[in-house]
């Protein structure tokens, strides 16, 4: 993978910074996909009212750690 | 996706291919010795052994998965890549989106529209993160040609997760 090192070596984020970078965009992007598909599968099984908001919250935040807990590591092995 | 640093592409799907298998051993053994830990009968040692053979018998398995998916959809972006004679977030989207409706051949038609709607949605989603993500990164630093090079990685994991979700 093409690491850059900067001759200055001031931008060059480090390792941790970039799976700290991974796990933030995962996380965004794992919040998204479990609202869409959390809606989804929380609708099907016929939850309404205050009850969807709470499964589709908690799919959300278990799709968001999962995704995110990937994203960092993808990251933390090409780094 | 053009201005993302990313291996040229026969080359691409060996890349993807290991390191998918990488992230989802590496990955399916952090979540499966904690599920190992707590479906195992009480007991320190009971406990570590359980999240031992977890880890032994699933991590391989889930990293196999992710590879399949890597490598597949590489081929698909490598194939589109050279039908369409451009490479743009399209590619990934469609590569993903086929790679999902390829896999989820055997269950037969809607299973696949089903599988293929989430690879899309979920490349999408992920490009559309990439892309945010060099925007923000190029406007928040003016020195930004190193960070212009950061999403890369992030969109040579992309492929595994969608079969993380299928698989389980």
């Amino acid at each position: 993978m093409p690491v850059a090192v900067g001759p200055y070596g001031q931008t060059q984020p480090n390792c941790f910074d970039r799976v700290k970078m991974g796990f933030m965009m995962g996380f965004a992007v794992g919040m998204a996909a479990g609202a869409m598909f959390g809606t989804f599968s929380c609708l099907r099984i016929g939850m309404r009212g205050r009850e969807l908001m709470g499964g589709v919250g908690k799919t959300m935040m278990q799709s968001g750690g999962t995704f995110g807990t990937f994203m960092a590591i993808g990251m933390g092995i090409r780094c | 996706m053009e201005e993302y640093a990313r291996e040229p592409c026969p080359w691409r799907i060996v890349d993807d291919c290991g390191g998918a298998f990488t992230m989802g051993a590496i990955g399916g053994g952090v979540f499966q010795a904690v599920k190992g830990f707590r479906n195992a009968p009480s007991g320190m040692s009971h406990r570590m052994r359980g999240s031992l053979t977890a880890i032994k018998t699933r991590a391989p398995q889930l990293g196999g998965s992710f590879a399949v998916w890597g490598g597949l959809f590489s081929m698909i972006d490598c194939g589109l890549v050279k039908v369409r004679g451009k490479e743009d977030p399209w590619n990934s989207i469609t590569s993903g989106a086929m790679t999902g409706a390829i896999l989820a051949a055997r269950n037969g038609p809607i299973a696949m529209v089903g599988s293929a709607a989430m690879g899309g949605i979920l490349l999408a989603l992920i490009e559309g993160a990439g892309i945010l993500l060099t925007r923000f990164a190029s406007s928040q630093l003016p020195t930004g040609p190193q960070f212009v090079e950061e999403p890369a990685p992030a969109s040579m994991p992309t492929p595994s997760f969608g079969d993380y979700r299928q698989y389980q």
